[in-house]
């Protein structure tokens, strides 16, 4: 330490005194932060109510995207190729093909659909009625409703099958759902850069809180300086109450997804029930929860830490 | 102590407020520092605690060039000296107990420690019974007083007092001089900043002369009229 050839019992004590002194400093830096933040209950709420409307974003657009990201991945089970063979291919020769095609490896199964099948699908989809009866001459060819292997390339065996000297044309219905993917990776990474962004903005707001604190604070400051507090002493307090500010705004937040998915999971049930499927709202995980409450406190650590430190450097020539 | 090498304080804006101040204060001395306001007083009192850094010369505390000390060793440098100010500096939310627990908070002492020398330091500015009020329900001396209690809580070894009767009646003034005296007699080495030059004269002690920020007299005690009642 600084005078140790003049120990006058103030500087860091050795062994378990000194741990004793720096826990009773600590719970002295305690109270004062939570002295601070109580004695102005209405400027604190309004701090801690700012940080939570700004957290709320990026952590709900995350968790939306992470619900689409769920119920996208549950229809990519779903995909099938469908292999439409030459109108002059007829029910033998589509029998055989799918017996053939059945014996490959990457399928799963084969389901031929006839002409007849296909059109009274057709109908009974565009509501035509009788309407597909009275067409007399059906002109769709035979279907073959082919199911992949889980782990085959789509792509790859959709090629393949368009060589075949029979297949009229291949039909992969996977495009709309990669782009689904790639528009929903990026508007996973604008989450994150939003995320970085709010962290920042967290940073400053506490930062600027803390500022005012300081100048309410100012003469408490200079005489604690004066009969020699060191600047860590000073600090710590106003690093409590960022401490404090950005755990409660990132609780609040993570409270305001909550409650948001509670009031939309009877809406939602009732739209997925209208599509007779069962989605469910899934609420922010685990590790999103820590990450936003844990990362809200360190934020505003962050930010009381640059103001007081410029602060401080005022006081100490 | 306190030696003054060829020190000059020159503030940003050109206000040349010391120029070529030298003088010691040896450990058990008391002197009294005067002059006309704007002397420079108080900056030479601020050099010490290192509120200020002299732009030229040296300022030595026992035997260590103050104006060279690093940022972080200035605090421990502060709880050697104990300050007291005209306008007392005390906190107006806080009460006197807390006001004068504060150094010894800062040092993370435990709290039973910390009262039982509060109340000492207290006790001993005879305002025991005033410890659950906060300053501003107190009179000016009492307020001194307080500041004095939180100024010696430490037992530090150099007090100085910029201006404490500053506002103060003459008797308060008075009973306040000998408050210092006592603690000077107890091996306290004391610097006083005041322009009460009367008071001053009928103490006797050491007196240190600035005019325009140069030290023009260094008037030894008269032990005569005190009774040599201090230290060497």
């Amino acid at each position: 330490m600084a005078r140790s050839s003049r120990r006058t019992g103030y500087e860091a004590l050795p062994g378990a005194a000194g741990l004793r002194a720096w826990a009773r400093r600590h719970a002295y830096s305690l109270l004062s932060s939570l002295g601070s933040l109580t004695r102005q209950p209405i400027a604190s709420s309004m701090t801690i109510i700012v940080l939570a409307v700004a957290l709320t974003l990026p952590t709900a657009l995350h968790v939306t995207v992470d619900n689409v990201e769920r119920i996208s991945q549950g229809w990519e089970r779903l995909d099938t190729l469908s292999v439409f063979l030459r109108a002059e291919i007829n029910a033998e020769q589509a029998a055989q093909m799918a017996n053939r095609l059945g014996s490959w490896p990457e399928i799963a199964a084969v389901d031929p659909i006839s002409p007849e099948a296909g059109l009274a699908e057709l109908s009974g989809q565009l509501n035509l009625g009788e309407l597909g009866n009275s067409i007399a001459d059906n002109p769709l060819p035979w279907v073959l409703e082919i199911t992949p292997e889980t782990d085959t390339p789509v792509a790859t065996l959709a090629g393949r099958l368009e060589r075949e000297e029979q297949v009229d044309l291949v039909i992969v219905d996977l495009q709309w759902l990669e782009r689904l993917d790639a528009m929903l990776a990026l508007i996973q990474q604008l989450v994150s850069l939003l995320a970085l962004l709010f962290a920042l903005g967290v940073a400053f707001i506490i930062a600027n809180t803390i500022r005012m604190d300081i100048q309410n604070r100012r003469e408490e400051i200079e005489v604690m300086a004066l009969v020699g507090a060191t600047a860590a002493f000073i600090r710590r307090p106003f690093l409590y109450t960022g401490l404090w500010y950005g755990l409660l705004g990132g609780l609040l937040a993570w409270l305001l997804v909550r409650s948001g998915l509670i009031v939309l999971s009877a809406p939602v049930a009732r739209l997925s029930g209208s599509y007779d499927a069962s989605f469910q709202l899934y609420p922010p995980s685990p590790e999103v929860t820590v990450l936003l409450i844990a990362g809200s406190g360190l934020f505003g650590i962050l930010g009381s830490w640059l103001v007081v430190g410029q602060h401080l450097r005022r006081i100490n020539p | 102590m306190i030696s003054f090498e060829h020190v000059a304080k020159r503030y940003p804006g050109g206000i040349q407020a010391l120029s070529d101040v030298n003088f010691s204060l040896g450990q058990g001395e008391l002197a009294f520092l005067t002059g006309h306001s704007g002397a420079g007083k108080s900056t030479l009192l601020r050099l010490i605690a290192l509120l200020e850094r002299p732009s030229r010369g040296q300022v030595l505390f026992e035997g260590r060039n103050v104006g060279k000390l690093a940022r972080r060793h200035i605090p421990y440098l502060r709880r050697r000296i104990g300050v007291i100010f005209q306008d007392h500096r005390l906190l107006s939310d806080k009460r006197v107990f807390d006001n004068v627990a504060l150094p010894l908070m800062i040092a993370g002492l435990s709290y039973g420690e910390i009262r039982r020398r509060v109340r000492a330091a207290l006790d001993k500015v005879g305002l025991l019974d005033k410890e659950k009020m906060f300053p501003p329900m107190l009179s000016g001396g009492e307020q001194q007083r307080v500041g004095i209690a939180r100024a010696i809580i430490t037992k530090p070894p150099l007090i100085l007092a910029d201006e404490p009767t500053g506002n103060l009646d003459p008797d308060m003034s008075a009973e306040l001089m000998r408050y210092f005296l006592q603690l000077n007699e107890l091996g306290v080495t004391v610097l006083i900043a005041s322009h009460d030059l009367e008071l001053i004269r009928q103490l006797g002690q050491r007196v240190l002369v600035l005019k325009a920020g140069q030290m023009v007299d260094d008037l030894p005690a008269r032990l005569a009229l005190t009774g040599d009642s201090h230290g060497p």
